[in-house]
């Protein structure tokens, strides 16, 4: 009786992995175990059970459901095995081309003794800083994305609440200082000293990927993706109609793989934009969980948006609020007599810590150095 | 003792002798972690009733709670232990003031009688000394990723050193439950040494048993009212939502102001109790606050 169970739990395991549930192939020990407490008689229990000991955060649950019925549902008995199904897959998002950095890197080779090189003595990188993104032909986007991966990060730290040993500190350590006076005597008993340590300051990114950005979408999502694998601490979501979130799917250190899959997770690429309605989502469903910390904000979007204007200025405000800093890049602000006009633009403007525009790689570099001198205060300027 | 719960059914009901009103997911979990001797992990909105878990069970269970509150920038010296050092500058000094003679030992003031213990300490030598306490990580949500990174490690040994004195260590790991309020997100690593269970808001139903049995003096029709009235809350896309702990408050308020039903007007007045944003006060006056009192259908 026992064999065949352990069998079904095995593969109860692996469907839930491929459905994306974190578990370890210690969960099945964990499943036998809580098959063992509880017992399969009452199947409701055994699915409290195994919930417990599979799930690890609310959005599961669904999964697990699905899961649960598809294993142990009404009218199975704990014990047929049952082969994972595959699962259909939609590929939607921005098309990726992504060339491997090494492959560029042979690319530029190359092309250093070409017509690259002889331009005014400019080299590939310098030429292609100011073009913008919507102009690059495919071997120049692969250079540019070359040089956003090879991006120096140095964002400026913020305030921690955490001491760290520091000969220049401030405040008396006594542990450390009884501990030196055990050693041999010394005529001065030099006090040991804390400073606070320096604390990373987290990043939140809220990309506009609707119809209009289309063009500089997949470039902004690369760059968002290199300040993920240099920072660490970035939280990531793009809006159009609706808001995803896709901090997770930017995880995968493969640019290519990570972009593909958030193409899979967001529906509704490259339609309309309800900018304030996606920032009503942002406070009410996220904003607590993801805006500790004080993080810097970057919203990447032209600001044309058909939604309500006086929804827009209220969610607004109050997403300025609960950040440390509002970066607004938009990908037009860089064209000649360019003025910040569309009706989006003009009601959050005044909540708007800095307005930069972001349609070529000198732009994007621009931000990175505008990190580097972010004030440990935030700055209160609002009406 | 842990010896009388042998079910879910055992766990359910010991839960409600304590006027805990659970859901049989909850009794399931923490029955798995007391049987399996894991940490419980509590995730659910503010105000369902987490942190009680905790003080229930040890009462249930007659052992001492240990709470450890979470904050950012929690260290070593308030989680694990902190050396007393007004008492070691002073028995130092006395050595010095007893002059030549004296042959005092540097590892005196080092030894156990100096040391202060925090909850995690208390909690690893309350369990070596074969008691079983509750150990209470509260809204480790607020703490940093350093003090988890910490904590993964004590989770999965249960034992401290401290490098003067030695290693302690429990042969069996105290009942742990960690809550999150779920400001951020608990690193993966962590939730997986864990029994997870989300606590969601209750229904209707579960919602009057816990008014009534919290605070007994309330009017049936009473506590009708109030979980309706929250129920329509909670489905409003408020900043911030109301928990069960803003209904016993509600109940408790209304208690004071002897009122037996719910009307429009004595909700407006007692508001401040339940939602804490301007802005959500506002969004429910927009709607109109009688809204709260419609009744199904």
């Amino acid at each position: 009786m026992a064999e065949p169970l352990t069998h079904n739990l095995v593969h109860f395991t692996r469907y839930l992995r491929a459905q994306g549930l974190r578990v370890v192939p210690d969960t099945t020990t964990d499943l036998m175990e809580a098959a063992r407490i509880v017992g399969l008689e009452a199947r409701n229990d055994a699915y409290h059970a195994f919930r417990a000991v599979t799930v690890s955060r609310p959005e599961e649950i669904p999964v697990f459901n699905e899961a649960f019925e598809l294993f142990f549902g009404s009218g199975r008995r704990f014990v047929k095995p049952r082969e994972p199904i595959e699962l259909e897959v939609h590929r939607r998002g921005p098309r990726v081309h992504v060339i491997a950095p090494t492959t560029v890197q042979a690319d530029l080779g190359d092309q250093e003794d070409s017509d690259l090189h002889e331009q005014a003595g400019a080299s590939a990188v310098e030429r292609l800083a100011t073009r913008d993104f919507s102009d690059l032909t495919e071997s120049e986007y692969a250079a540019v994305q070359l040089a956003i991966a090879r991006m120096v990060w140095k964002p400026a730290d913020a305030r921690s609440r955490r001491w760290a040993p520091s000969a220049g500190g401030s405040k008396p350590d006594l542990r450390r200082t009884l501990r030196q006076m055990t050693g041999p005597s010394r005529d001065l008993m030099p006090l040991a000293l804390n400073a606070p340590k320096p604390r990373r300051r987290p990043l939140l990114v809220i990309a506009d990927v609707s119809g209009s950005m289309e063009r500089y979408t997949e470039m902004l999502l690369y760059f968002v993706h290199a300040a993920r694998g240099r920072l660490g601490k970035v939280e990531a979501f793009v809006f159009s109609t609706g808001l995803s979130r896709i901090t997770r799917e930017l995880r995968h250190r493969d640019p290519r793989v990570a972009l593909s899959q958030v193409g899979i997770a967001v529906h509704d690429w490259s339609s309309g934009t309800l900018i304030g309605e996606a920032f009503a989502e942002f406070n009410r469903g996220w904003s607590r969980r993801v805006t500790r910390g004080g993080p810097v904000a970057i919203v990447i979007s032209d600001g044309w948006d058909r939604g309500d204007q006086a929804v827009l200025r209220k969610e607004f405000a109050t997403f300025a609020r609960s950040v440390h800093r509002v970066v607004w890049l938009n990908p037009l602000a860089g064209r000649a007599g360019f003025e910040p006009q569309t009706r989006g633009m003009q009601a959050v403007l005044p909540f708007v810590d800095d307005f930069m525009p972001v349609g070529n790689l000198a732009d994007l570099t621009a931000v990175v150095r505008l990190l580097e001198s972010v004030p440990k205060r935030k700055e209160v300027t609002r009406g | 003792m842990t010896n009388s719960l042998k079910s879910v059914d055992d766990v359910l009901e010991a839960l409600t002798s304590e006027r805990y009103v659970a859901e049989r997911s909850l009794g399931v979990a923490v029955h798995l972690a007391l049987q399996l001797g894991k940490p419980l992990f509590l995730e659910g909105e503010a105000g369902v009733g987490k942190t009680e878990v905790a003080k229930v069970l040890a009462s249930i269970l007659d052992t001492p709670l240990i709470r450890l509150q979470c904050y950012e920038g929690l260290d070593v010296g308030h989680a694990v232990y902190e050396w007393d050092y007004p008492r070691q500058m002073l028995a130092i000094r006395l050595i010095e003031a007893q002059g030549e003679g004296a042959h005092a030992d540097v590892t005196d003031i080092m030894s156990r009688d100096y040391l202060v213990a925090r909850p995690l300490l208390q909690a690893v030598e309350a369990a070596a000394k074969g008691e079983r306490p509750v150990l209470l990580i509260d809204e480790l949500d607020r703490a940093d990723e350093e003090f988890e990174a910490y904590l993964l490690e004590m989770l999965s040994d249960f034992q401290v050193t401290i490098p003067e004195i030695g290693t302690i260590s429990a042969d069996r790991p105290p009942v742990v439950i960690l809550t999150s309020n779920r400001t951020r997100e608990i690193h993966d690593a962590l939730k997986r040494r864990c029994i997870y269970h989300w606590i969601d808001y209750p229904n209707f139903e579960r919602e009057v048993e816990i008014v009534l049995r919290k605070i007994p003096e309330v009017p049936e029709e009473l506590a009708g009212d109030l979980a309706r009235a929250m129920e329509k809350l909670r489905s409003m896309d408020l900043f911030k939502p109301p928990g069960v702990a803003e209904t016993l408050d509600w109940a408790a308020a209304l208690g004071v102001l002897g009122t037996s039903r719910l009307s429009p007007e004595t909700a407006d007045d007692t508001l401040g109790v339940i939602l804490k944003y301007q802005e959500d006060i506002e969004r429910l006056r927009a709607v109109g606050v009688e809204q709260l009192l419609a009744t199904a259908g």
